[in-house]
């Protein structure tokens, strides 16, 4: 909640505060709005964000004490063509001869921006900035310039927040650690405490510690490469950027809601929040060429045991937009 | 009767040196890392001190290598007379082709002995391997799942695992041929097959065998064996290395225009 405050009116802040102290004094997250997502479903499944506050744990435990989040998850109301308006178009999107584009409708029958605060849904840019991203959009309509591809479409890794909505991926969780294993790379969630990187070394995944504080791994983000861009619509953090993030998990273990505060001094204005809602996915669910893609392993017909596609990039040899696809079946 | 006396005595200190390196080996065998599930624990980070990467045979020194002894049972691979001359071409040409001077996938076997860490990450149902190197990552089933029936050519082939007494037995299968075996040009076809077998020679130390089969490739199978060490320093962990995107890693992010 600290990051949020600064959208709210003192008499908001008092009463959030009395619910999450009732939440915490019954020992129960507030999982009330928290309903379990629909089975199957494309890319944009949901349209809202569920409301998940921080608070105590009161699922399963690991033996090492983790809460167990471990599992297939995946983002559920779009991928990274925009994203500050997530179910609208890649910003400048042409229409293609002989088609027509699908009516949007209203701003508000969409999934909101996951600029989550300043309220207006934008990143809080720098001028100089904010052109950039402007000139990207344009660019990668028709890249004529290297800047203008999107490095994920090159195989790099999808980066910070990207990963969270390109495909589906699996948290593991191990003593001392927890390890998000992409399909366009890997970032391990040191748990130990041990000091970050030293400060010249830049990482398209940054370097990341952790911590678990109830329900919420509370993850400090430093080292960036800044190189990874937020989608296509080209919105972007520097090496300079630091990236404070909050997984708040429901006890039921069905969903999270990634809540993070990005500050960077030379590229925006004030530090903005970042929420990304995300769901578990199960043997229950069907596979899912986008969120789950897995299928069942070869067990002589046991039990359903189901089997990751291989974590692989495509070596560069994808098309453009094309090359970061997993070589599933 | 004198010297009765003293091979009683060298056959009581032999006994006692005997008893001693049983109970050693036990003890060391007590002391490795188990899972909940009394399974040899292998999570941590490792790598090999060997040359084998720059060539898996015994090699002299080049400009782009040290010297080695190599790794090959016997020394030599055992080609098929046109795959030698593929290897060959290979050679000559290994600073243009070899997949990890682009940043490529490393593949399996080579990641294990390629000369940066890895991170084992083990539970009772899987080994997820990651290498520092690229951005690839291999899942070692335990759970007792056989390869597909109808399977896929892999970048780093499919690999189902099961115990025998403290080794891991992993038998690797549905490879493509894109990857390579070493920095020389050793090389393989979608046909490569290999059976590993990791174990503990103690906590800080794995031994890593593997046999390689490719009748497409191989007269016949061979085997190749390295020692990995665990990486105990301060602080030690891996720093992401995506090697292939520094070709174009200057164009990200957009930057300010010079004052």
């Amino acid at each position: 909640m600290k990051q949020r405050k600064r959208m709210f009116k003192l008499s908001t802040i008092l009463f959030l505060s009395a619910s999450i102290m009732a939440a915490y004094a019954a020992d129960e997250v507030r999982t009330a709005p928290v309903q379990p997502p629909k089975l199957g479903g494309g890319i944009a499944q949901e349209k809202t964000v569920p409301v998940i506050l921080s608070g105590a744990w009161s699922g399963k435990r690991l033996a090492d004490g983790q809460p167990d989040i471990s599992g297939h998850w995946s983002n559920t109301i779009s991928n990274h063509s925009n994203f500050t308006d997530p179910q609208g178009r890649i910003p400048g999107e042409p229409v293609r001869a002989g088609t027509t584009q699908r009516p949007l409708g209203a701003r508000e029958d969409r999934a909101p921006s996951r600029v989550s605060d300043p309220a207006d849904g934008q990143v809080p840019f720098q001028a100089w900035a904010l052109e950039k991203v402007k000139e990207f959009q344009v660019g990668f309509q028709n890249p004529t310039s290297p800047e203008y591809i999107e490095p994920l479409a090159r195989c790099a890794p999808a980066g910070i927040p990207k990963s969270l909505y390109w495909h589906g991926y699996e948290i593991a969780q191990y003593p001392g650690y927890v390890v998000f294993f992409f399909s366009s790379g890997t970032r391990i969630i040191h748990l130990n405490g041990k000091p970050h990187l030293p400060e010249n070394i830049k990482l398209w995944n940054g370097d990341s510690r952790g911590h678990w504080e109830g329900n919420t791994l509370v993850v400090d983000v430093a080292n960036h490469n800044g190189k990874a861009l937020f989608g296509r619509s080209g919105e972007f953090i520097s090496e300079n950027g630091h990236i404070a993030e909050r997984y708040i998990f429901d006890s039921k273990g069905l969903r999270y809601n990634y809540v993070a505060e990005f500050t960077d001094p030379t590229v925006y204005t004030r530090p903005f929040t970042v929420t990304i809602p995300a769901r578990k996915w199960t043997e229950k669910d069907k596979p899912n060429g986008w969120h789950f893609e897995v299928e069942p392993a070869n067990t002589g017909n046991r039990e359903l045991v189901l089997d990751r596609f291989e974590r692989i990039c495509t070596e560069n040899n994808g098309g453009f937009g094309l090359g970061a696809a997993s070589t599933g079946k | 009767m004198k010297t009765q006396k003293a091979q009683g005595l060298f056959l009581r200190s032999a006994v006692a040196t005997l008893a001693l390196l049983v109970g050693h080996a036990a003890m060391a065998a007590d002391k490795i890392p188990r899972l909940a599930n009394g399974k040899p624990d292998f999570s941590g980070i490792w790598q090999t001190t060997s040359a084998a990467d720059y060539d898996l045979e015994p090699h002299s020194n080049r400009k782009d290598a040290p010297p080695g002894p190599g790794i090959v049972e016997g020394n030599v691979i055992p080609y098929l007379p046109k795959a030698l001359e593929q290897k060959k071409k290979n050679f000559e040409n290994r600073d243009t082709l070899d997949p990890a001077k682009k940043g490529w996938t490393l593949g399996v076997p080579r990641a294990v002995y390629y000369p940066e860490p890895f991170q084992i990450f083990e539970r009772a149902a899987d080994l997820n391997i990651v290498p520092q190197f690229g951005h690839s990552v291999r899942t070692i089933h335990t759970n007792h799942t056989d390869h597909p029936t109808d399977p896929n050519d892999w970048w780093l082939g499919d690999s189902r695992g099961h115990w025998e007494g403290d080794t891991l037995v992993v038998d690797v299968a549905d490879f493509n041929d894109k990857t390579w075996l070493d920095g020389a040009g050793n090389f393989h076809s979608d046909a490569l097959h290999i059976v590993e077998h990791w174990k503990f020679i103690d906590a800080n130390t794995l031994e890593y065998k593997a046999t390689i089969e490719d009748p497409q490739v191989f007269s016949r199978p061979w085997n190749i064996s390295v020692i990995l060490d665990r990486h105990r320093e301060k602080n030690f962990q891996l720093i992401e290395d995506y090697r292939y995107t520094l070709d174009y890693d200057q164009y990200y992010p957009p930057k300010p225009a010079k004052q």
